[in-house]
């Protein structure tokens, strides 16, 4: 096993009567960012306080670089942690903080300076030393406790929803640069967050966690082009699931729509009903009806500029569209036609 | 992890430091004043050369502090108090008889040397009293006490304080003095017409004269070497023996049962007892009667033969028994019966 | 855990194989033991085979460690083999001391009290069994979090039930020492000379149990709300005599017993300068209404309200500005900004603050026992009970566990009023708001309320002062410096003596504060931080049993230590530390009381972000914990230093002629009426707690959270 890695054995976690984790096995290669993606009370953070060492397993072994950790303190374990509400220690300074888990490890005062300062230059915070947390910005604040996690070399980065108290632009900024730098460094990381954007935005794989369970895992593009899934096509990325009949299976797959009969390449493992997944860009809206198409009406059409995001009125609910802009924009009450190619589509359970 | 061992080990050092006994001195527990405490061993220690720690405690205090250490005493000699708690320290058995030759003191002390078979060596006596504030007296326009009869008398409602016999040494020994003075049940009488009169019941024997003397009060019931002490302070009261006769304590010396240091007691017993060291209490304002006959005295001072004494009865008051009859039959007939006026 | 396990193991063999394992004539530190280590001084080790075999049993505990860290390798084996012989080691030496040649001891055989060699064998044996239970993976892993849970329930099982068992057990004593039972207890119990309500109904007295409960209530609740708005005033105003109010609120807490009694009966008593005045003006008759539930409850608003303020200046400050800040923006107004948000939050604060003045009050002896008048309250009747014509402990145990059960039934309230609702506002997130202001009615308010008290404070100690300088305080009111020379005289003749009558008293007591107090502040503080950040089981339990010694009157304590440890296993009468000991056990709730509400307002990810950078728990709670908590280390190391000074019930029977106390010896001035001399002993003792108040103060110092602590402006 290499240094860097976490695998979890049959990992289970309660608190009493509440099952905080199901059995979760778990493989996570060195040197990727891996997100636990999900809704609150999913079972994410306790997954990662587990991998910290903050919580003990109710059953199960945890290894991280191939040791067991099991029984092991957060103390030794080489794991770092970025915490939501950032944890900084109000009464140290920034670089006093950044330097603190050096320090505890018994590191010369100058030397655990100089590394912290280092740190700083890698988060873009020189000069900000001897400030006092509560005399950073958010985001600063955010980025010292970042310094202060990866300054200890850990073979395990953990973040837990670190951006969830920054604003919308400064979210992207330090998100990428929590990106870069665990790339630089080839860091072992795991994100806690429960924003897909954010999620498939910095991974390397994601894990969709819901129930105390895994839902799915893989790619960013796996999960959003194959989703096993109503919830995960739901939940990564917008998605339009409309509720069809798969009449036939083989090469291709033949739904019911309504009083449509379509054909998709996706397939589907049996005949019965199903879930039409159907991205928003994936919808294709004319003012000419043809055959197979969907009739629709607007129900709402917002300009943003670099595109038109639709609402639109059908018989089996609304459907969420986006189109480029174009010169004859469509109008509300208008009715329409909708179409998509039979590639795009997927098909999940209900 | 080296800090929590360096914090463990000072820490069992610290604890290490507690691992040993005492030294040898002479301990003594003193329930007089405390100036008087420190004069006589300071005395002591000068003429004797024997190295003494002295403390000063209640008799109530010490007499409990020597029965929770009976069998393992960390103090040698208790001097000063009244009797009666000497007297039952020597019938539980706490004290030990001090072999010190008691033939030149005055009868009674020899008396209380005999009656507790030679464990409380007697050393001085407190004539019971009453005080009244002269100022107060007159702002009201009342006259002044003569008698204990006279406290009963209805103009005096609220204008009277006296101890909590049941917490107080000296409460009961005005109880006593009045049962013995009248009969038990005239006494009885006697104490509810007067507790009519009475704004408080404190619970130390010495209070009532204080707040006599401050104000806070008309008249007290108390020991009169407390009283002349005041008065010399001066407080504006005068002092009264009552005119039917009264009581009085006699405050003793006793060597603790098992002490380490019986040479040392015994000298500090016997030097309480003589003249040179009893005379030096008139330089801290010690009025009591000193059991020396030899001793220095204030003219100021009680004088037992100037004032009308009843022939106190120790052995009968003084027992466990007939105390707590008497004081239940006080709680139920005085104390419950009424008085308490807050004016 | 092996090298913990090592030392400790080390620890225990030197403990039984070289130190003298008894009591020792002199000092451990001499040395002197070693000439006599071959006599009387020897080791367990060595006794054990000159005619002692039962000191072979403890060194059983430290074979089987021994054993199991050598033959284990899998670290939960290691971990049982500790835990069990550790925990049996442990259990043996305590029943070999307990058993054999002791009052209790079924078992003859010479067996005197222990010392140092016994100390370290027992403190290594347990260490080894907590050890051994963290190797188990209780208190996460941690062997410091086991050990410091360990050594505080062996501390306070050794020095809070271990006594009082001597006492309490008398409850249950039958007439004539005919044994044990239930039969007598519970018709004492319940009689009605405890808990008669005539007071009730206009007629007669009340019981001291109804007396005592009625008495708490009032203070308690009184003290919380002056706290409180002297808290106000000093976070949430721009009151310019800041400094001045705080040494104010500060100046009951270090005055010695009786001197507020005193200074009170000289204003307002029969003849008080007040009460003249008001009779001379506009004709008050003059009574004397002060002897009584309200003189009482005066004297305990004016002694308990500081640690209402100390309890709740902390909390006060730790609410976040932020939360304020939110509420504001949400278009609250001042008033429903601190009715809603910033009140609530000060909850933990409240309810603490609450149970200590109501645990205080019951338990105060001083006030009640100066202007009690016929108003009788359990801590006064227990002391009677101890001390009266007619000792009866049996009534004096009854009495107390009363008391307990008052004290027992807050902490129940508070547990239920705060619940388990986090409060923490001092989060890992740095903020720089600004505290809301006072809405203007809440402002004047507070000025109102705690303007003249703080005044009327001022006139009581410039009372004192002046009766410190005077002859005859209320008679004769010439300037005279006597009392203050027969106290404090310093001959200089070769060399400088110190000859006043109070200098003996005032060292021993400094240096016994001086000792108790980081103790009190480290046990309490700990204590704190196991109960806010760890999880283990029994902690309810745990905790109460920190309360229990603050419970009860020190009188009972003060027996009770007597009882224990006059005799062998453990004999200490008569020595400083039996002081010290008595004092860090009794004031360590408040400690435990500060620094559960500070703690609770640091947000645990603080502790988490510490361990998961790889410090320790030790490291976290000195390096993250503590420094957060300046304050509340403040008031623990004030406050027990205070109260080691100025204890007196506890203490009358723990003092002994080596080490005498600075109370004992006022209360034996104001007992004799000396009261010039006593007012100047304690000018001096409160000037001196003044100097060391804000010496800590400067060294201590605030948190600096947020650069300046500002308050919006109006």
């Amino acid at each position: 096993m290499t240094k860097g890695s976490v695998r979890f054995e049959n990992v289970t976690k309660d608190y009493g009567a509440v099952v905080a984790l199901k059995p979760l096995n778990l493989d996570i290669a060195p040197g990727t960012l891996v997100t636990l993606l999900g809704p609150s009370g999913c079972g994410k953070t306790t997954t990662l306080r587990l991998v910290a060492g903050l919580e003990p397993p109710s059953s199960g072994r945890i290894l991280i670089g191939g040791a067991d950790v099991t029984h092991l303190s957060a103390t030794y374990r080489r794991v770092s942690m970025v915490f939501q509400s950032y944890a900084l220690f109000p009464h140290m300074t920034v670089v006093q903080n950044v330097a603190y888990g050096l320090t505890v490890k018994r590191m010369n005062k100058t030397e655990a300076r100089q590394r912290a300062e280092e740190g700083l230059v890698l988060v873009g915070l020189e000069g900000f030393a001897d400030r006092l947390p509560s005399e950073l910005s958010g985001g600063q604040q955010q980025r010292v406790a970042v310094a202060r996690a990866i300054v200890l070399e850990p073979e395990v980065l953990l973040l837990d929803e670190p951006l969830s108290n920054l604003d919308a632009k400064l979210r992207r900024h330090v998100r990428e640069e929590i990106r870069q730098i665990q790339q630089r460094l080839n860091l072992t990381a795991i994100y806690v967050t429960h924003d897909q954007e954010e999620a498939m935005a910095v991974s390397d794989r994601i894990i969709v966690m819901k129930n105390a369970e895994i839902a799915q895992e893989g790619s960013p593009e796996d999960l959003y082009d194959n989703p096993n899934s109503a919830f995960i096509a739901d939940f990564i990325g917008d998605a339009n699931l409309l509720p069809v009949d798969v009449t036939r299976v083989g090469e291709t797959t033949e739904v019911r729509l309504g009083t449509l009969n379509l054909s998709v390449t996706a397939g589907f493992g049996r005949i019965g009903a199903a879930q039409l997944v159907l991205r928003p860009h994936q919808i294709a809206i004319s003012r000419e009806h043809a055959e197979g198409r969907i009739s629709a009406e607007v129900a709402y059409a917002a300009y943003l500029g670099n595109q038109i995001q639709y609402t639109l009125t059908t018989e089996f609910g609304e459907i969420f569209a986006i189109a480029p802009p174009t010169t004859h924009p469509i109008g509300k009450g208008e009715a329409v036609h909708l179409s998509f190619e039979p590639a795009a589509a997927r098909l999940v359970e209900v | 992890m080296k800090k929590t061992y360096a914090i463990s080990a000072l820490a069992l050092a610290a604890g290490l430091a507690g691992t040993a006994a005492m030294a040898d001195t002479l301990n003594v527990v003193c329930s007089n004043e405390q100036a008087w405490c420190d004069l006589m061993a300071q005395n002591f220690e000068i003429d004797t050369g024997i190295d003494v720690a002295v403390v000063r405690k209640s008799t109530g205090e010490t007499l409990a502090q020597i029965r929770a250490e009976a069998g393992n005493p960390k103090v040698d000699v208790w001097w000063g108090g009244t009797g009666d708690p000497h007297l039952i320290a020597a019938s539980e058995g706490l004290t030990t008889p001090s072999g010190v030759d008691v033939s030149g003191q005055l009868g009674w002390s020899q008396a209380m040397t005999e009656m507790s078979g030679g464990k409380a060596v007697g050393v001085h006596v407190g004539l019971l009293g009453v005080i009244y504030n002269t100022e107060i007296l007159s702002e009201k326009g009342l006259d002044a006490p003569a008698c204990w009869r006279d406290l009963a008398k209805p103009e005096y409602k609220g204008e009277i304080q006296v101890a909590n016999p049941n917490s107080s040494g000296t409460a009961y020994t005005e109880l006593a003095t009045l049962v013995q003075l009248f009969g038990e049940d005239e006494g009885f009488k006697l104490l509810a017409e007067i507790g009519a009169n009475v704004n408080q019941y404190t619970k130390s024997g010495s209070a009532p004269g204080k707040a006599t003397a401050r104000g806070e009060n008309t008249i007290g019931i108390g020991f009169m070497h407390d009283m002349v002490n005041l008065k010399k302070q001066g407080f504006p009261v005068e002092i009264v023996a009552p005119c039917e006769g009264t009581g009085y304590e006699v405050g003793a010396v006793s060597i603790i049962n098992g002490t380490p240091n019986m040479e040392a007691a015994q000298k500090w017993v016997e030097y309480v007892i003589s003249a040179p060291a009893q005379s030096a209490g008139l330089e801290v304002g010690v009025y009591n009667i000193p059991s020396n006959p030899d001793a220095a005295t204030d003219p100021a001072a009680p004088d037992m033969a100037a004032v009308k004494l009843i022939d106190y009865d120790f052995k009968t008051y003084g027992a466990s028994d007939t105390r707590a009859r008497l004081l239940e039959r006080w709680t139920a007939e005085v104390k419950d019966a009424g008085g308490l006026v807050e004016e | 855990m092996r090298p913990t396990a090592l030392f400790w193991l080390s620890a225990g063999l030197i403990g039984w194989a070289l130190l003298p394992w008894y009591m020792t004539d002199s000092g451990f530190w001499s040395f002197g033991w070693l000439a006599g280590l071959v006599g009387e001084n020897r080791p367990g080790a060595a006794w054990a085979v000159t005619g002692r075999p039962w000191l072979t049993l403890p060194a059983l505990g430290l074979m089987g460690a021994g054993i199991g860290l050598a033959f284990t390798r899998r670290q939960l084996a290691t971990a049982r083999a500790l835990t069990g012989s550790g925990a049996a080691g442990l259990g043996l030496l305590v029943g070999e001391a307990m058993l054999v040649g002791t009052r209790y001891g079924p078992v003859a055989g010479e067996n005197p009290s222990l010392g140092a060699g016994a100390l370290v064998t027992a403190a290594a044996l347990l260490f080894l069994a907590t050890t051994g239970i963290s190797g188990l993976g209780k208190g996460r892993g941690d062997a410091f979090v086991t050990g410091l849970v360990g050594a505080i329930i062996a501390l306070v099982g050794m020095f809070v039930f271990y006594p009082l068992s001597f006492i309490l057990i008398r409850a249950f004593e039958l007439k004539g020492g005919a044994g044990f039972g239930v039969s007598e207890f519970f018709p004492r119990f319940f009689s009605s000379s405890v808990w008669g309500i005539g007071c009730m109904s206009g007629q007669g007295h009340c019981g001291p149990a109804i007396n005592s409960l009625m008495l708490g209530l009032a203070t308690a609740t009184g003290t919380t709300f002056m706290g409180l708005m002297f808290a106000l005033i000093f976070t949430r105003t721009e009151f310019p005599a800041k400094k001045l109010l705080r040494v104010l609120t500060i100046l009951p807490i270090i005055t010695p017993p009786f001197v507020i009694g005193l200074a009170l009966i000289l204003l307002f008593g029969r003849a008080g300068t007040i009460t003249e005045f008001l009779a001379w003006a506009i004709d008050i008759p003059k009574t004397r209404w002060l002897y009584g539930f309200q003189g009482v409850w005066l004297a305990q608003m004016l002694s308990f309200t500081p640690i209402a303020f100390l309890v709740l200046i902390g909390v006060v400050e730790g609410v976040s500005p932020s939360m304020e800040e939110a509420s504001q923006t949400l278009d609250a107004n001042r008033w429903q900004t601190f009715r809603y948000v910033s009140f609530p939050l000060m909850r933990p604060g409240l309810a603490n603050a609450f149970l200590l003045g109501f645990i205080e009050s019951i338990a105060d002896f001083g006030n009640p026992l100066v202007l009690g008048g016929n108003f009788n309250v359990l801590s006064t009747e227990i002391y009677f009970a101890i001390v009266g014509t007619i000792a009866d402990p049996a009534k004096a145990a009854i009495l107390s566990i009363t008391l307990l059960a008052f004290t027992f039934s807050a902490f129940l309230a508070q547990r239920f009023w705060v619940g388990n609702k986090n409060y923490a506002t001092v989060t890992g997130k740095a903020d720089s708001g600004r505290h809301a202001a006072l809405n203007s009615v809440l402002r004047w308010t507070a000025y109102l309320v705690a303007l003249p008290w703080a005044a009327f404070t001022m006139v009581l100690y410039a009372l004192i002062i002046f009766g410190s300088f005077v002859k005859l305080w209320g008679y004769d009111h010439s300037f005279t410096l006597e009392h203050y020379i027969r106290g404090f005289k310093v001959v200089i003749r070769k060399g400088v003596h110190f000859t006043g009558a109070a200098w003996d008293s005032y060292f021993t007591t400094l240096t016994i504060s001086a000792i108790a107090a980081p103790m009190t502040a480290a046990v309490g503080i700990a204590t704190a931080y196991l109960l806010v950040r760890q999880k283990f089981t029994g902690k309810n339990a745990f905790e109460f049993s920190t309360m229990l010694s603050f419970a009860i009157p020190g009188t009972v304590i003060g027996v009770a230590y007597i009882m224990a440890f006059n005799f062998p296993p453990i004999e200490l009468t008569g020595t400083g530390l039996i002081l010290i000991i008595v004092f860090v056990f009794r004031n360590m709730p408040v400690g435990v009381r500060g620094g559960i509400a500070a703690m609770s307002q640091l947000d645990a990810s603080l502790d988490e972000a510490s361990i998961t950078l790889g410090a320790n728990s030790a490291t976290t709670l000195r390096r993250v914990i503590l420094p957060l908590m300046g304050p509340a280390i403040l008031a623990a190391l004030t406050y027990s230093f205070v109260r080691a000074i100025t204890s007196v019930s506890a203490v009358v029977f723990l003092v002994s002629a080596r080490h005498n106390m600075a109370t004992s010896f006022i209360v034996g001035r104001v007992e004799n009426g000396e009261y010039g001399i006593a007012i100047a002993y304690a000018s001096v003792l409160i000037v001196t707690m003044l100097a060391v108040i804000l010496a800590m103060q400067l060294v201590i110092g605030r948190r600096t959270l947020r650069r300046a602590d500002r308050v919006e402006t109006h």
